[in-house]
């Protein structure tokens, strides 16, 4: 009983963990060129393999390079090649989404049944088949990534469209006589945009990793950016000799990953409009109160 | 008196459970609303009272029937035209809480319907808001407030002040109190009466409360299964009612004196609602009414009149106001 309740403790506590670790992952990926103690492609092969010192706190790998360095600017690229295709992917998906959910009718079903084929093959598929087809440089590797996420955005997006027309404020203005463009626009587009992006931030964790994987299979960022997959596949060799090389690159992306699938999942479940939570509130204190009386009669 | 929205045959229908059903949940309803008179539409949940409302103003699209207004088919209009048109005729939501958007103030819900209607000075936009929250009874101040600071009574009548910024002709009023305090009910209620007094808008009243509906409204429809069972003036419909369920819904009102009502028997309406998808033939009362017969499962009752406006569709209306005359 009381391991449960420390390891629910610890659940408990997971968010707080993860806004660190993601924060840190930002920071860290925003000063990189800053922070890094070394040029994090300068070669030293007098330094090849050896381990953590005072003057290279993580060591080096099999060509002299310092780890914490690309470790960190690796952090950099996974950044901006998340920002990157989560903006392509939710730029497509909030435009379907929202043209469907405001249409409704033989333009939804349509859109939805692109969405639906788009969602039903496996986005790492999609994503060798583009590179496949365009070639492997790092825009391609972005547009794959984007063209294989933009399903599920649409999705969503389309889901909270629908959500939104219905409310009886969106309801008032059509009576209201409001124009289309101005009920798309002005309403439907926004309150879209708010909450998808919130959703946005629970995929940030698989795009990492489809970036580093892409980059392990190399196709994604090719060598010598730093990046975490690229060095899983550099250290790969040394597996048994020397297992740090690769321990830390697949740990550092595996504390990304976890780190934005709890945020994310705290965000979304956190998220909700203030006035609404103090009426939920209200509600539960009305359930109680009753319970209350209920035992005394 | 000339009508201002004349609602002819109108039906509604929604796709039902299973392959195919339907719900009809307005079924041939013809209505007329006069300017400058509340007409009350009554009936318990689910007999489609609301998605008449809604059909109206274009929030649901009927399958047939006409909604004429000043004279005019809406169904002949379109686009711009269309939306033009049906702004005279607004709709004020049961739910206040749910019908103004909570990120905007209430200064700017109301100057967006000003906007909508092209009043496109900024100034002569702000004087109009002042001059809208005065009538609803709302100080000037509330203006810079967020519409989720307000109590329901007030947010309310902030969406009473936005539809009346398009100068409507017509309310349609689904539930306006009953989702608010008793204290304020007959607050908002008054401002109903007063709108109407002024401005000479019609009301349309849906409510399910027949006290309220018989303090405001001068005439009353009452709504079964999708269908108008008996409509006319206050008087006639609360002092005669001569169709069996307005009948009984009338019996169902509890008395305000404890003694007579704890001896008071109630005529209950036996049995559910039945299924809308699967209505009964014939008359569609027929399976809770007390005096059916078997040609009530056949044919559909005919539509008698008392009075030139007291209208009842039941075989039995004679009958029944002859008896309710003997009684009383």
């Amino acid at each position: 009983m009381q391991s449960i309740k420390a390891f629910a403790k610890a659940v408990a506590a997971l968010p707080r963990a993860a806004v660190f670790t993601i924060g840190a992952f930002i920071l860290l990926g925003l000063f990189a060129p800053y922070i890094t103690p070394y040029d994090p492609n300068a070669q030293n092969l007098l330094m090849a393999g050896e381990g953590p010192s005072l003057a290279h706190w993580l060591g080096a790998d099999h060509l002299g390079r310092d780890t914490l360095s690309r470790l960190i600017a690796a952090a950099r690229t996974s950044l901006v090649g998340v920002c990157l295709v989560l903006l392509c992917a939710h730029s497509i998906g909030i435009v379907i989404g929202t043209i469907a959910g405001y249409r409704r009718g033989w333009t939804d079903e349509v859109l939805m049944r692109v969405v639906d084929v788009g969602q039903a093959i496996p986005s790492l598929i999609v994503s060798l088949a583009v590179i496949g087809i365009f070639g492997v440089s790092y825009w391609n590797m972005i547009l794959a990534l984007a063209l294989a996420w933009w399903p599920s955005s649409a999705r969503i997006s389309r889901a909270v469209a629908v959500n939104v027309m219905n409310k009886p404020h969106m309801e008032a203005l059509r009576v209201l006589g409001a124009s289309p463009l101005r009920i798309y626009f002005v309403h439907l587009f926004p309150a879209t945009l708010g909450a998808v992006l919130v959703y946005a931030t629970a995929d940030a964790g698989a795009v990492a990793l489809a970036i580093a994987t892409l980059s392990f299979l190399g196709l994604g960022i090719q060598p010598p950016t730093p990046e975490w997959g690229q060095m899983l596949v550099d250290a790969l060799p040394y597996l048994e000799a020397d297992p740090r090389q690769v321990i830390l690159p697949g740990l550092t992306l595996t504390l990304a990953v976890v780190g934005f699938n709890i945020l994310g999942e705290a965000v979304a479940l956190n998220r909700v409009p203030k006035p609404l939570g103090a009426r939920l509130v209200a509600a539960r204190r009305r359930i109680t109160a009753s319970w209350a009386t209920e035992t005394r009669s | 008196m000339k009508a201002v929205l004349e609602v002819e045959h109108l039906v509604t229908s929604f796709p039902g459970v299973g392959r195919g059903k339907t719900v009809r949940a307005v079924n041939d309803v013809s209505i007329v609303l006069h300017s400058g008179e509340i007409v009350g539409l009554v009936g318990e949940s689910g007999c489609g009272k609301s998605t008449l409302g809604r059909s109206i103003v274009g929030l649901e699209k009927p399958e047939s029937g006409r909604v004429i207004f000043d004279g005019v088919d809406l169904g002949s209009l379109s686009g711009n035209r269309l939306r033009a048109a049906r702004r005279a005729v607004q709709y004020v939501f049961q739910d206040p809480y749910a019908s103004l958007n909570d990120r905007q103030t209430v200064g700017e819900a109301i100057d967006e319907a000003l906007i909508i209607v092209g009043v496109a000075s900024k100034a002569e936009r702000s004087a109009r808001i002042g001059q809208l929250l005065d009538q609803v009874g709302l100080a000037s101040a509330v203006r810079d407030r967020f519409t989720r600071e307000l109590s329901g009574g007030q947010r309310q009548r902030v969406a009473i002040a936005r539809s009346l910024a398009v100068e409507p002709r017509v309310l349609i009023c689904d539930e306006p109190v009953s989702a608010l305090d008793l204290s304020i009910r007959a607050q908002v209620m008054n401002l109903f009466l007063d709108l109407r007094d002024q401005l000479g808008v019609a009301c349309l009243f849906i409510a399910h409360d027949l006290a309220l509906v018989r303090q405001a409204a001068t005439r009353v429809y009452v709504m079964y299964l999708g269908k108008i069972v008996e409509g006319g003036g206050s008087d006639e419909v609360y002092g005669r009612p001569s169709h069996p369920y307005t009948q009984m819904l009338l019996a169902s009102v509890p008395e305000a004196d404890p003694m007579i009502e704890r001896r008071r028997k109630i005529p209950l309406i036996k049995g559910e609602i039945p299924s809308p998808t699967n209505p009964p033939s014939g008359c569609f009362f027929r399976t809770r009414c007390p005096l059916a017969v078997g040609e009530c499962a056949r044919i559909e009752p005919p539509t008698i009149f008392l009075t030139p406006t007291h209208r009842i569709a039941c075989r039995f209306a004679n009958e029944i106001a002859q008896k309710s005359l003997t009684d009383a």
